[in-house]
């Protein structure tokens, strides 16, 4: 049978770390073909040296059986291979049109933006794509933005498409229209190559390649597979997919937030009269896209960003518009979102991380000075006790993956609160593995008696850990539900914006 | 086929390597701009060298010389770490002569170990006033501390000439005007060390301003703060650091020790207020301090190198008979070479033969 595209034998080493190490893929005409593994797996590696970003060290590609040499993106693109990045590379300022034949124009130095659209026109009826070619991308939502990645690459007549981690801004319905989309290209004889480390899209695709630590462990035919053996291929080891969660009685109120507002940098709601509040013993989840107030939520919480109006009680007392440093010092820990911009200092040492925010505290201090030998040992009890893999504590944070940059903001968050913590997407692109061990230690906290704000995109998460469920769509909680009495379907709706009339009436007091 | 690839982790022996490059090329460089002066290379550089180390009077010359130049390094360092770019040092130099000269009106008549911390610290506050000022534009109005601080020059350098020139402070003899204060009194001089005739008391306050700097980065929370402001303060931010207060204490901390440096000139070696000693201290601290990796003990290495060529800049137009505007040409050539160093340190050249 012939093949799209073959990789055989590919090697590509970083600083002698073995990315690649001779791995071969096939990718068949009209299929939709997974890459699995965990993160460091290779599976970046393997579709960049594919889209030219890099150089395999060793090994051949070949595209519809003839030997190639890709040596840039733009090279790829000649040979018909487009790729539509996990972080979208768009002018928000440009409309569709102008993103799409901007740098793609092939000769001539006029846009001609009257063929293109015409092209475009044709591709957006023939896949049944509805996008305005004179929006601006700033107006779209995030799904409609990955539809113009999209277009981008068919504009480019590419017949065979990248896809990294495809739905990791996307609605569940979002996501389905996404699959929509891909299976009809594929129909056309368009080959995919879908990057993931989510089990449910694997088990749309057709064949799958598991990559574990830079090698092909198996390529199986999807419908001959379960998501229990994938996983199992994929860490190595048996993987239990739910957490055991005991049953707790929610103690006292810890955090009361109600009426809560907030504006954007340019005077725009960006939280609308939001209210929950959380007890001891209880994990209240937050579901939604990203990017529906749910980091403004945690900004205001933790007194990054001030509120415009509303009230915050933590433990009784008020505390909207607090300083970060006076909550912190209250007792409320924070995970970030964004670890390494906002959780940690990359450039620091593990050690010089352990105590960002409590570098003035008299426990880390010997007279003026930092106490190097108390910081340096509590980074190393940190290091055991949470199982950071690094050579020593010394070592800068910014060098450790993605995971063990978690572990060390979860070690200090921990150590420093009392009470509360503030969990925003706490596992988002970290290894099955670690997400075990994240979701065990929130839940070892909330035994401990914590009250803890968990946001999270994967529904898996919040089903498995939280007491009960806020939904947020701009700003807003659509509904608290409790996850035990819904299903994933129903907070989905709510993710795209229907509100949950039983639910919301419950939390209105009075208009 | 010759490539860069970025390191990921530094080599001390290729960061060694690149800067022992870059002296070289920065001396070759300037060797090529003193042949087309049409003088003899080696006997330039010969003068060059004996007028920064070749005797005890040259090498207090040297040292008196860097003096300024690593205070205002150091001023550098600790901005520039914290990605603050102030390049105020120039007015703030200004502004510490301005101020220590009035501190002296006032002071006049204490004992000695009262009045030069006293004047001193008259300085070090006019300076730490510019810092404050850049510091609450910042902080406030969000103004770009580059464009404050260069505008505080100006306005510094201007309230000095007025100050100088027909205003209160100028020396005037007959009808013309010196663009200069009155000789400070004899009792106003800072003493000197050794007996030597220049070599006063303040060159031991750039060394110990440097250990203390130091110090105060590598050990203490507020340096910890200021490092950590240079690579993320962002971070600092959510983990409750105080930016705007942080930004304050480090603006006005640089201004101080960049004031310090005028009045230290003023007391040590002008013993008048005037300003074509002063100008350009600033600016060539920035060099200083950016040759000095930001770090404080390699500015006191760059701040006398620099001191060295200030000095034997006057021996070298002498004897070799050359301009002495030579010597910033070839300070600007070591800091373009240093810079590119700093650049090669982080990359790594692979030569291989292309596989196709």
């Amino acid at each position: 049978m012939s093949t799209a595209l073959r990789v055989e034998g590919l090697t590509k080493r970083f600083a002698g770390v073995t990315a690649n190490d001779n791995v071969d893929f096939d990718l068949r005409p009209g299929e939709i073909h997974c890459l699995f593994g965990e993160n460091g797996a290779g599976k970046s590696t393997l579709s960049s040296c594919i889209f030219g970003f890099y150089r395999p060290d060793k090994g051949e590609i070949l595209l519809r059986d003839q030997p190639v040499h890709i040596a840039s993106p733009m090279d790829a693109i000649r040979h018909g291979i487009g790729m539509v990045h996990q972080h979208f590379v768009l002018v928000p300022e440009f409309t569709v049109l102008e993103n799409i034949i901007v740098g793609t124009q092939r000769s001539g130095w006029r846009l001609n933006a009257a063929e293109a659209r015409q092209k475009l026109k044709a591709i957006c009826d023939g896949y049944g794509i509805d996008l305005d070619l004179d929006a601006y991308v700033w107006e779209l939502p995030v799904g409609r933005q990955q539809w113009v990645e999209i277009l981008k690459t068919l504009y480019l007549d590419a017949q065979i498409l990248i896809l990294d981690e495809p739905t990791a801004v996307l609605t569940p319905g979002e996501s389905r229209i996404l699959f929509d989309i891909v299976r009809k290209m594929c129909a056309r004889g368009m080959s995919i190559i879908l990057i993931t480390h989510k089990l449910v899209e694997v088990m749309q695709s057709d064949r799958v390649t598991v990559l574990r630590k830079g090698k092909v462990v198996a390529t199986l035919d999807t419908p001959d597979t379960t998501p229990d053996e994938l996983a199992r291929l994929m860490v190595g080891r048996d993987v239990s997919f739910t957490v055991t969660k005991p049953e707790l009685e929610p103690g006292e109120t810890v955090l009361a937030v109600e009426g809560l507002s907030a504006r954007g940098f340019w005077g725009d709601p960006v939280l609308k009269d939001v209210s929950f509040s959380v007890a001891r013993h209880e994990i209240l989840g937050i579901a939604g896209v990203a990017g529906n107030g749910q980091k403004e939520l945690f900004e205001v919480l933790c007194g990054v960003r001030r509120p415009a109006a509303g009230s915050i009680r933590f433990k009784g007392e008020e505390v909207a518009g607090m300083s970060p440093r006076s909550m912190m010092d209250r007792g409320v820990g924070h995970i970030p979102d964004d670890r390494f911009r906002e959780g940690l200092v990359p450039e620091f040492s593990v050690a010089e991380n352990v105590v960002l925010g409590w570098q003035r505290s008299p426990k880390y201090r010997n007279g003026p000075l930092m106490d190097r030998q108390a910081i340096g040992g509590l980074a190393r009890e940190m290091i055991a006790e949470y199982q950071i893999a690094t050579r020593d504590e010394q070592v800068a944070a910014g060098k450790l993956s993605g995971g063990n940059a978690q572990k060390i903001i979860i070690a200090r968050e921990f150590l420093h609160a009392s009470g509360l913590v503030l969990a925003n997407q706490p596992t988002r692109g970290l290894d099955v593995g670690v997400i075990e061990y994240v979701q065990t230690q929130l839940l070892k906290k909330r035994a401990e008696g914590f009250a803890i704000v968990l946001a999270s995109e994967e529904l898996s998460d919040l089903f498995n850990l939280a007491d009960r469920i806020a939904v947020m769509f701009k700003g807003e909680i659509m509904g608290i539900v409790d996850p035990r009495a819904t299903t994933v379907a129903e907070v989905g709706v709510m993710m795209a914006g229907r509100r949950n009339e039983a639910a919301a009436s419950k939390e209105r007091v009075s208009a | 086929m010759i490539r860069f690839e970025r390191r990921t982790e530094a080599n001390a022996l290729w960061t060694a390597v690149s800067f022992a490059m870059a002296v070289a090329a920065g001396l070759a460089a300037s060797a090529a701009l003193i042949a087309t002066t049409g003088a003899d290379v080696l006997q330039v550089f010969a003068a060059l060298l004996q007028g920064a180390a070749g005797s005890p009077k040259a090498l207090a010359t040297t040292l008196v010389k860097a003096t300024p130049l690593i205070l205002t390094g150091l001023a550098t360092v600790i901005a520039f770490r914290a990605q603050i770019w102030s390049i105020g040092q120039e007015g703030q130099v200004l502004a510490g002569a301005m101020g220590g000269y009035l501190g002296a009106q006032l002071l006049a008549g204490l004992p000695p170990l009262l009045f030069f911390p006293g004047v001193l610290a008259f300085g070090m506050a006019a300076g730490m006033g510019l810092g404050w000022i850049a510091a609450v534009l910042r902080n406030r109005f969000a103004v770009n501390e580059i464009i404050s601080t260069v505008m505080l020059n100006y306005l510094v350098v201007y309230l000095l000439s007025w100050l100088l020139q027909g205003g209160p402070w100028g020396e005037t003899g007959g009808t013309i005007s010196y663009q200069q204060s009155p000789m400070l009194p004899e009792e106003a001089f800072l003493p000197a060390l050794f007996g030597s005739s220049r070599l006063h008391a303040g060159v031991l306050l750039p060394l110990l301003a440097a250990a203390i700097c130091a110090l105060v980065m590598s050990r203490t929370p507020l340096g910890y703060e200021i490092r950590g402001l240079g690579y993320n303060p962002e971070a600092l931010r959510h983990k409750g650091v105080n930016i705007g207060r942080t930004v304050t204490v480090i603006m006005v901390a640089s201004a101080a020790l960049a004031a310090l440096a005028g009045a230290i000139e003023l007391f040590g070696v002008a013993h008048r207020l005037r300003a074509d000693n002063l100008l350009g201290l600033g600016y060539a601290g920035i060099i200083v301090g950016m040759i000095g990796g930001l770090s404080p003990i390699g500015t006191v290495f760059a701040g006398l190198f620099f001191g060295g060529l200030a000095s034997g800049a006057v021996y070298m137009r002498v004897l070799g008979d050359v301009p002495a505007s030579l010597v910033p040409a070839m300070q600007g050539i070591t800091l373009f070479f240093f810079l590119c160093a700093g650049v090669m340190a982080r990359y790594r050249v692979v030569m291989k033969v292309a596989v196709q």
